[in-house]
């Protein structure tokens, strides 16, 4: 089975005409045809399987809304070959439309003045959804969320945690193929995040939608995704597992270490003592990136014990944030 | 996946119109309010005109009751586009914050689906008050009311209601490639009063300009000549129907350019 999004060498430039500074700048651009071409997106191809979460990652300004807009068909790749369910998505847009749903985390799509339920009709009418379809669609919804006090209130009087939510039940209504979440959990509380991870997970593992999702939020990506693709700077810079990606620089461990005295000194010193590795300090912890290829973290408590009094310690796995601000910070070489 | 035609949106139209009433009417003193200020909008407008015919008993041949007949046709004309298409006022809006992009993933026609957004109950009034001036001094005038000169009213009502669009479409569209459209929307706005007098009393570059460039001469001279005088009716109006359509069509066309442009902004 071919996958259900094919994107291959794909490239995306705008035209940016060149600001010059201050208001005599200003004028001077009024007639200024100096642009420069930028690269938001720079030759990326993958393939996503049906079914599948992706997380979807990058620093602000990478180049991964341009993407989304390329697979929704909002924008028209510059080169390459894009694919979604068969489809070119620029060259047929609403025939796209009818096999996706997205949502943006800010911006809700529904009818601002509307009870979520009269939003919920009208959107049956438009993807023109079967009535059985409908109601098995909303049994499966009240299955998972409590859905009663949502859907008689107006979307204008929700909280930015019940607009998410609804955003996302409206984005699955007409049982799309394909799924664009961008940035859905932003701006929510732990427990509404923790309910919309949930709620997701569990419409793909009933729809078998494919999901995209872009984030800033690791727990999202903890929670959700198998395989993640990060891109900065328009470059694809990793796509593969999420289990990979921990081994990707090496097997990093932190050793958390308690000591008297003031801890920054002493983080100091210890940095002196262990050239090889990071130590930082906060009020309460030193802490050493250690590299288990380059030596154990035993070997190197074993090392700092004979020199410092050590009250108190702890071990911390490297966590996917760590390894994705490292990828952000250093790239891949 | 069905074909969608006319009925299809139609029909979706209606759903939309029904639940927006039903929202307006639970902010009551909101709709009484604008309600109330529209009624004084049209009044106000009326007095200007009367105080200018108390001065002047006609313009250019025209006499009173028929510049009242123009007078209500543009008013009526103008209901149309106030209703139905009053979203074209928060186009740029939704184009400067980016916010315009989330009606871009629907499996409909765009320019429908923003369109039938918003709904302005503003309009009726405005369409009642433009009915009843209409009426009166059609009866002044003493046209008579055969059939055929009431189709010949529907069909230049629906021609001056169309340019009219045209034009709101338009000048709404440009904010797709300049950042505030509203000094455009504002200009043609205040041009559609002129819509109200008879053309022959601008000046030949004028004429031009209202008749070719920014048609607001179809908008009501040109096919209230029809019925005021029948005798001397140019071939412009006859064809305003047609002109109308043309316009209607380029402005939706360059509407829909300017939104398949549209790349929203980044988040």
């Amino acid at each position: 089975m071919s996958a259900i999004i094919q994107i291959k060498n794909v490239t995306k430039e705008f035209k940016v005409l060149n600001r010059r500074e201050g208001l005599k700048g200003s004028l001077k651009d009024l007639f200024s045809r100096d642009y420069k071409i930028v690269r938001a997106v720079d030759n990326i191809s993958m393939d996503i399987e049906q079914g599948e979460i992706v997380g979807y990652l990058g620093p602000n300004g990478a180049g991964k809304s341009t993407t989304i807009k390329m697979m929704t068909g909002v924008l028209e790749p510059t080169s390459g070959e894009i694919l979604v369910g068969g489809n070119i998505p620029y060259q047929n847009r609403a025939k796209n439309a009818q096999e996706i749903g997205v949502v943006f985390g800010q911006r809700s799509q529904l009818w601002w003045a509307l009870p979520l339920i009269e939003s919920f009709k009208l959107l049956k009418d438009i993807y023109q959804i079967s009535d059985s379809d409908y109601k098995s669609m909303m049994h499966l919804y009240q299955s998972l969320v409590d859905i009663e006090p949502l859907l008689h209130k107006p979307v204008r009087q929700m909280s930015l945690g019940q607009r998410t939510l609804s955003d996302i039940l409206a984005a699955f209504l007409h049982n799309p193929k394909i799924v664009f979440l961008d940035e859905p959990t932003i701006g929510l509380d732990v427990s509404m995040k923790s309910k919309i991870r949930i709620l997701i997970n569990a419409l793909n593992k009933e729809k078998n939608t494919t999901v995209i999702l872009t984030t800033h939020d690791m727990g999202d990506v903890d929670a959700l995704c198998r395989r993640i693709v990060i891109i900065d700077k328009g470059k694809m810079l990793y796509n593969n597992d999420i289990e990979h990606l921990k081994g990707f620089f090496g097997s990093y461990r932190t050793l958390k270490i308690r000591m008297d005295g003031d801890l920054k000194q002493q983080a100091e010193v210890i940095q002196k003592e262990l050239p090889d590795f990071s130590v930082s300090a906060d009020e309460e912890w030193i802490s050493v990136l250690v590299d288990e290829e380059k030596s154990k973290v035993m070997e190197v408590l074993n090392q700092l014990q004979k020199s410092h009094e050590i009250r108190d310690m702890q071990l911390e796995e490297i966590s996917t944030e760590d390894v994705i601000k490292k990828i952000y910070e250093e790239g891949v070489e | 996946m069905k074909r969608k035609g006319l009925g299809f949106y139609l029909r979706i139209y209606g759903k939309i119109l029904a639940q927006d009433l039903k929202s307006k009417m639970s902010y009551r003193a909101d709709f009484i309010i604008s309600t109330i200020g529209m009624i004084f909008t049209n009044i106000a407008g009326f007095v200007s005109f009367w105080i200018l015919f108390r001065n002047f008993p006609s313009i250019n041949g025209w006499s009173y009751h028929e510049m009242l007949f123009l007078y209500g046709f543009s008013l009526v004309s103008l209901t149309p586009v106030q209703c139905f298409f009053d979203n074209n006022w928060s186009l740029r809006m939704y184009v400067y914050s980016g916010d315009f992009i989330k009606y871009c993933f629907r499996p409909i026609n765009l320019f429908f689906y923003y369109q039938s957004e918003v709904f302005d109950i503003k309009g009726l009034g405005q369409l009642a008050f433009g009915l009843g001036t209409l009426i009166y001094s059609w009866t002044k005038i003493g046209l008579g009311f055969t059939p055929l000169i009431l189709l010949k009213r529907v069909v230049f009502l629906l021609t001056a209601s169309l340019i009219m669009i045209a034009l709101q479409n338009a000048s709404a569209a440009t904010c797709f490639w300049i950042q505030n459209s509203f000094y455009v929307m504002d200009l043609v706005l205040k041009f559609k009063d002129y819509a109200r007098y008879p053309i022959t009393i601008f000046s030949p570059v004028f004429r031009f300009i209202f008749t070719f460039i920014m048609p607001i001469a179809f908008i009501a001279y040109y096919p209230s000549l029809v019925i005021l005088r029948p005798n001397e009716v140019p071939l412009l109006s006859w064809l305003s129907p047609l002109i109308g359509c043309l316009f209607f069509w380029i402005s939706y066309k360059f509407w829909m350019f300017g939104a398949m442009k549209y790349s929203g902004t980044g988040s």
